[in-house]
């Protein structure tokens, strides 16, 4: 069976994120009021699984091999039966 | 005495690398990052350049190459491994040193030269060096702020596993990307394994402008000559 996984990787809080303060700079100045912006990535896959708790397993295993321990942290966002995203 | 110079797809100081380490009279070769085995290598070098094209992060994939469990292996068995800009980021990145190279603080790609002084000068990369010897060497990349959490930092301090540091000398240097504690290049506790931000390669000789990166493939070979 098939699924679709969304994982976000963000820096740890508190790690000084200098893309974040230029895109808050640039919505300051188009007047939002914002603060505290962090980018981050998110990482969308379909992935094969006999259910749903192996398909959790093999997203949170792929999560943490991409995330960088030192500074990152990970979550699984999504996951869905790839016939409902479609 | 050979020594590998590793090419991940998209590495671009290969070549300089290979060069300095020729000068020296070392036999270098460009290895394949898919390379199974460095059996015969006595050092290797990551080099800099943007393996993957950075993407995900500078590093970030290329330590799942294959050539990077004999990186390893010979790291645990104490041969000299270096990694130079994209290669210090690759050997964070694959754990074999401590931290992190994060984007500079001001988000610029910064290509200029910079001011290090060698901290340790009684490593097998740092021999021929002077202690507090200042160095001129090119830096060239936009994720090279060194992070580290706190207790790690005490360590690396208190082990002296900084090699070189960013100064300021007669107005002129500095902290040039935000990195903790000015760290430019930090060894692994064993000391057999550097990464640094800064190119000695790109300094290794008169026609490109300073000679200061020399000492450090000098070292290496003097090292290698005494393990023979």
């Amino acid at each position: 069976m098939k699924f679709h996984a969304t994982i976000l990787i963000e820096l740890k809080a508190g790690i000084l994120d200098p893309q974040g303060r230029a895109v808050e700079g640039v919505l300051r100045g188009l007047g939002y009021r914002v603060e505290a912006v962090r980018v981050g990535r998110v990482l969308e896959m379909e992935l094969e699984a006999t259910g749903e708790p192996e398909a959790r397993e093999t997203a949170l295993s792929i999560a943490e091999a991409l995330a960088n321990p030192v500074m990152e942290v990970y979550a699984l966002e999504a996951l869905r039966p790839l016939q409902e995203v479609l | 005495m050979r020594v590998a110079v590793i090419v991940f797809p998209g590495s671009n100081c290969d070549r300089d690398t290979q060069w300095a380490l020729e000068r020296m009279g070392l036999q270098a070769d460009l290895v394949w990052h898919t390379a199974g085995s460095l059996e015969g290598y006595s050092a290797v070098f990551l080099p800099g350049g943007f393996s993957y094209g950075d993407y995900l992060r500078a590093g970030a994939l290329a330590k799942f190459s294959p050539v990077m469990a004999e990186v390893r292996r010979l790291a645990e068995r104490g041969y000299p491994v270096v990694g130079i800009c994209n290669g210090f980021q690759i050997l964070t990145e694959a754990g074999l040193l401590p931290g992190a190279l994060l984007a500079n603080t001001n988000l610029h790609y910064t290509c200029r030269d910079v001011l290090v002084r060698v901290e340790r000068s009684d490593l097998p990369f740092t021999q021929a060096y002077r202690p507090g010897q200042v160095l001129r060497l090119p830096m060239a990349h936009g994720e090279g702020r060194y992070y580290t959490d706190d207790e790690t930092l005490h360590r690396l301090e208190q082990n002296r596993q900084v090699v070189f540091r960013y100064v300021e000398h007669h107005g002129q240097g500095g902290n040039p990307n935000g990195s903790l504690a000015d760290i430019a290049g930090i060894v692994n506790e064993r000391g057999n394994v550097l990464g640094m931000m800064p190119h000695p390669e790109r300094a290794a000789e008169e026609v490109l402008g300073s000679v200061d990166g020399e000492g450090l493939f000098q070292s290496l070979k003097q090292t290698l000559e005494m393990v023979v």
